[in-house]
């Protein structure tokens, strides 16, 4: 090869500068999109892969609904995972997780509440591959032991070897662990993030979670991991589960799947964390590809209308013995030069975007070597494409007969000419859809934001505390009945309850059950409802309204008698009038409670879920206290001090403790954190995807003006205005973009009624989103094409007839 | 060294055809320095394109050196080019984003003369048309006189038996066109056959021969007393 062919392609780029500068800006920003949409999808899809991951599944709960099965609970029995192992013989091995969100650790004067903990039997460490950086696994199997991830170990003991050592943990009562070893700080990309381990055992001991012990199928509140053996068949393994009625229930099933597919692919009741989402990963990487494809799309566009500029230079090779394939190797290292300094570009993009990328989807991802060895194929497969972008206009050039060439004669066929318009055609086709989705998107985002909930949760503060000591139930009860009385003595304060959970605060405080009977005597196994604890002032505090009845009052007794209920909950009774239902009698849990109330529906999580069937029963809890604050606590500096408030009066009641609060309004908005930053990344794509497709069309524009030079000259002699030069001109783009509208509205259409039917409530897909739509591209178009259109037509045309 | 008889070539457009060459017959011997004149559209580019194997005649026979060119493919002509033939043209044609060597330098890589080689050569053809001391500049930093005597020694580095001449002087002044037209006496000296399209009266008494066309065909042909 010839150092010649590299020193023209640069002189070349050098000299070109706009053109160079179109196809490098446009090539890069098509690449590092790519780039950096890969480094995420590919972090998404490396959740829980670890060495022999393959053959590690986790079991969940289907139950029915109507005729059919549906996962129903990421989480199993505690007899679950013995009974598989023991039952087939693909399973080798099992571990039982009892997850705790949060533990408060107390070494010394430390304390350190830590979330992400769990009890498991000692073959977790077998089965998810963490090996022990120090102590030994044998010493697990005992009650009361606990390892730590390393980075706690070092909170909690500083620079002290930890091992052997007592650290004592309060989760509804406290108790004393042995650490007896420490495993490394787990990655980010595990669906169950875990900071401490303590020993199964340990369930029989403590006291808070003694009724958890009891090996039973009943309650359901352990994720199971299961370990086959090589070459198990998921499927049949699969079907021999599902099939199997350990529990005696036909009404739920055990079913399993794959750990690598939970983060992306599952999202059921009770998972540990909220997962990820596979169709999120799917749009992303669609908008990559389209992105990528604009860019090359751009880049042969303009590279074919440079060729037209260099047919002289094509002739004289020719003339001077050039033979085609010669012609086409230079065209290719002119486009591989081009390729590789835009890839340095995207590189540079790259190491400028990812941090701000990072920040704005919450992750940590990096361009490092480990990962970039995965980009590989990518970066051959973009080589390849760029080398086959560089190919089509390295033909069209090297076909050029050497007479015509010299003369500058080239009058691009109408063929070629139909393909340049095709490849603008599908870049704006490509671009309208990208608009439609943003604006969906968008209009979908605020749809969520709008729409009532059926509460209210603005000044609304729920306090959370955790008592550093054992203290009994009944000192307890007082004691918060004290802290709740003190804080409706607060001027700030309009009002206090207290309640096991709110709206916004996710699955884990919510019981689920089956088997309830009706007024009507008719039992439902089959139906689960959902349930929890609150006082009668709850109701008030965030504002849930009643459609009939009225909230339980407040009573002494101990025993339950006493529920509330939502709309969809008597529906599913049978109660189209929510007044029939008031003073009815249901039997659960084996108690016969009274209907006080039914509530108007409210959305428990957000508008992403239907609205499940609901009761509130008027059990006595501590879990949370609910503080509705008056307005005038609404300026910043008025809340942190109502807030220290708070915290010194809790301080004085119970001195041994931590306080933790959340504004509801805030936790609830939280839910869509992901929908919103999905819909910000689809405008940003879109908008750089309308950046390429414009830059497509400006080149394609520029080489339109060159070709129809002498037309345009001729016309302005005879007397044609600019604006009807103008008019001539952008005819045929605009023509373009209605083309491409009209493909775009039924893809479109389709593709985001299927992003839609994700949400339970969603907005629908007004006309005016596609019409708005059009208009933005056919703008875009425009000024796209005039910039360079009305040079064209404002040139002195003497200059344009002297140059044929 | 050329022989044609009867060489035909017509333009096609959707509804008219032009006869560009029609029936064209005459013969140049190697080592002759042959002038071909007329008005414009008598068909001269036309003959030096097929002549320079640049393109194919429609009809009638081309023998170069002896052997039957007509209906060669591309591949074909392109071989016997660039060793046979070397061009000239009006405007100059050099690459404008080459330096002035590397121009010069371009029909010795294709013909595949191996680098040291090359840098010889071209030196050397460089020095004879006295732009050596140019030869890192780029052809915008050049006067027009210069620019065509590049494009002469890029014609002639290969050591052509032919070269076919566009009307070599038709963007120059009457200085640098003499100059231009005293290289190709020289090269004529050295036993190069030159073809020459030319409006110029003055620059065909250079020649041995004048053949005067209109309208695709061969009007006077008048041998130069020399």
């Amino acid at each position: 090869m010839n150092l010649l062919y590299f020193k023209i392609a640069f002189r070349y780029l050098l000299k070109n500068k706009l053109y160079s500068f179109i196809n490098i800006i446009g090539l890069s920003l098509g690449i590092a999109t790519f780039i950096i949409i890969s480094l995420y999808v590919s972090y998404e899809k490396s959740y829980d892969s670890f060495v022999g991951s393959d053959t590690v599944y986790r079991v969940y709960m289907d139950y029915i609904k109507g005729d059919i099965f549906e996962a129903g609970d990421a989480q199993t029995y505690n007899l679950t995972g013995p009974t598989l192992n023991e039952q087939f013989p693909e399973v080798v091995d099992n571990v039982r997780l009892y997850r705790l969100d949060k533990v408060t650790f107390v070494k010394g004067d430390k304390i350190i509440e830590q979330p992400n903990g769990a009890l498991v039997d000692a073959s977790y460490f077998d089965i998810f591959d963490t090996p022990l950086l120090q102590g030994d696994i044998s010493n697990f199997k005992k009650p009361n032991t606990v390892i730590l991830s390393e980075s706690l170990a070092e909170k909690l003991f500083g620079d002290y070897d930890p091992l052997l050592k007592t650290v004592s943990v309060f989760y509804g009562s406290d108790t004393l662990l042995k650490v007896v070893g420490i495993f490394p700080d787990m990655p980010e990309t595990t669906h169950m993030k875990l900071n401490y381990l303590i020993s199964f055992e340990t369930l029989e001991t403590w006291e808070a979670l003694k009724s958890q012990a009891k090996l039973n199928w009943n309650q359901n509140n352990f994720f199971t991991y299961i370990k086959v053996s090589k070459h198990t068949n998921f499927e049949a393994l699969q079907d021999k589960i599902t099939s199997a009625d350990f529990e005696n229930d036909p009404d739920e099933r055990h079913n399993i799947e794959r750990i690598t597919d939970i983060h992306l692919y599952s999202n059921k009741p009770y998972e540990a964390e909220t997962n990820g989402s596979g169709s999120r990963v799917k749009f992303l990487t669609i908008i990559a590809i389209i992105i990528l494809l604009l860019s090359w799309l751009n880049y042969i566009n303009l590279s074919t209308v440079k060729s037209l500029e260099r047919s002289r230079e094509v002739g004289i090779r020719k003339v001077a013995g050039a033979q085609r394939s010669q012609l086409i190797l230079q065209s290719l290292i002119e486009s591989m030069c081009l390729f590789l300094l835009a890839l340095v570009t995207a590189i540079i993009w790259v190491i400028v975007l990812l941090p701000i990328f990072n920040d704005f989807v919450g992750k940590s991802l990096i361009l490092g070597v480990s990962n970039s060895r995965a980009l590989l194929p990518f970066a051959g497969l973009m080589f390849l494409g760029s080398l086959l972008a560089g190919f089509y206009p390295a033909v069209i050039l090297s076909n050029f007969s050497p007479v015509k060439a010299l003369k500058g004669k080239i009058v691009t066929s109408s063929s070629k000419l139909n393909i340049r318009k095709g490849l603008i055609t599908v870049q704006f086709f490509a671009t309208i859809i990208l608009i439609i989705g943003t604006l969906v998107v968008s209009k979908q985002n605020n749809f969520l934001k709008e729409q009532s909930i059926g509460a209210e949760l603005s000044q609304v503060l729920a306090l959370k505390g955790e008592v550093l000591e054992t203290i009994p139930d009944s000192t307890l009860a007082v004691k918060i009945k004290v802290f709740e009385n003190e804080l409706k003595n607060l001027s700030f304060v309009n009002e206090v309850a207290r309640t096991a959970t709110y709206p916004g605060d996710g699955y884990d405080n919510l019981s689920s059950s089956v088997g309830i009977e009706y007024p009507d005597g008719t039992l439902d196994e089959r139906q689960i409802f959902y349930g929890y604890a609150a006082r009668p002032n709850y109701f008030k505090v965030v504002d849930i309204k009643f459609v009939a009845g009225e909230a339980f009052k407040e009573r002494t007794g101990k025993q339950l008698e006493n529920i509330v209920i939502n709309e969809k909950f008597a529906q599913q009774m049978g109660y189209s009038n929510p007044e029939d239902i008031i003073n009815q009698q249901v039997k659960f849990w084996g108690e016969t409670c009274t209907i006080t109330g039914v509530i108007r529906d409210y959305h428990h999580f957000g508008l992403k879920s239907e609205v499940l069937p609901l009761m509130i029963f008027e059990h006595q809890t501590y879990d949370n206290v609910l503080v509705k604050l008056n307005t005038s606590s609404g300026t910043v500096a008025g809340m942190q001090t109502s807030l220290d408030e708070i915290k010194s009066l809790y301080k004085s009641i119970f001195p041994n403790s931590i306080l933790n609060y959340s504004f509801l309004d805030k936790k609830f908005e939280a839910q869509y954190a992901e929908d919103q930053k999905f819909g910000t990344a689809f405008q940003i794509f879109t908008a750089l995807a309308i950046f390429i497709a414009a830059l497509g069309l400006f080149g394609l524009t520029s080489y339109m003006c060159l070709q129809r030079r002498k037309e345009i000259g001729i016309r302005k002699v005879t007397g044609a205005s600019v604006f009807q030069i103008l008019k001539l001109l952008n005819k045929d783009f605009v023509k373009l973009v209605v083309i491409a509208f009209i493909i775009a509205i039924p893809v479109g259409w389709y593709i985001m009624k299927t992003w839609l039917q994700e949400f339970a409530y969603k907005t629908d897909l007004s006309w005016w989103i596609f019409a708005l739509s059009a208009i933005i591209a056919i703008l875009i178009a425009l000024i796209t094409v005039s910039i360079q259109s009305v040079k064209a037509a404002i040139a002195n045309p003497v200059k344009c007839l002297k140059t044929e | 060294m050329i022989q044609i008889t009867d060489l035909e070539k017509f333009y096609k457009t959707e509804e008219v055809q032009t006869i560009a060459l029609n029936k064209l017959s005459f013969g140049v011997k190697e080592g002759e320095f042959v002038a071909i004149m007329g008005p414009s559209g008598c068909g001269k580019s036309t003959l030096l394109n097929i002549l320079g194997l640049l393109d194919d005649p429609d009809g009638g026979s081309f023998k170069f050196n002896g052997t039957e060119v007509a209906g060669y493919n591309e591949r074909k002509r392109s071989e016997l080019r660039k060793h046979n033939i070397g061009f000239v043209f009006q405007s100059f044609n050099l690459i404008d984003e080459l330096t002035v060597f590397e121009n010069v330098e371009l029909p010795l890589i294709y013909t595949g003369v191996k680098p040291a080689e090359r840098k010889k050569q071209v030196e050397a053809v460089l020095e004879k048309m006295q732009i050596m001391h140019r030869r890192n500049h780029f052809p915008q930093q050049l006067s027009g006189g210069q620019q065509q005597r590049v494009a002469v020694a890029r014609a002639v580095v290969n050591k052509p038996k032919l070269i076919l001449a566009d009307e070599p002087t038709g963007n120059l002044d009457s200085t640098n066109g003499n100059e231009v037209m005293d290289l190709l006496i020289d090269l004529n000296e050295a036993g190069t056959t030159i073809i020459m399209v030319t409006h110029s009266e003055h620059d065909a008494k250079y020649s041995h021969r004048i053949i005067r066309m209109m309208d695709g065909q061969k009007v006077t042909e008048n041998v130069l007393e020399m």
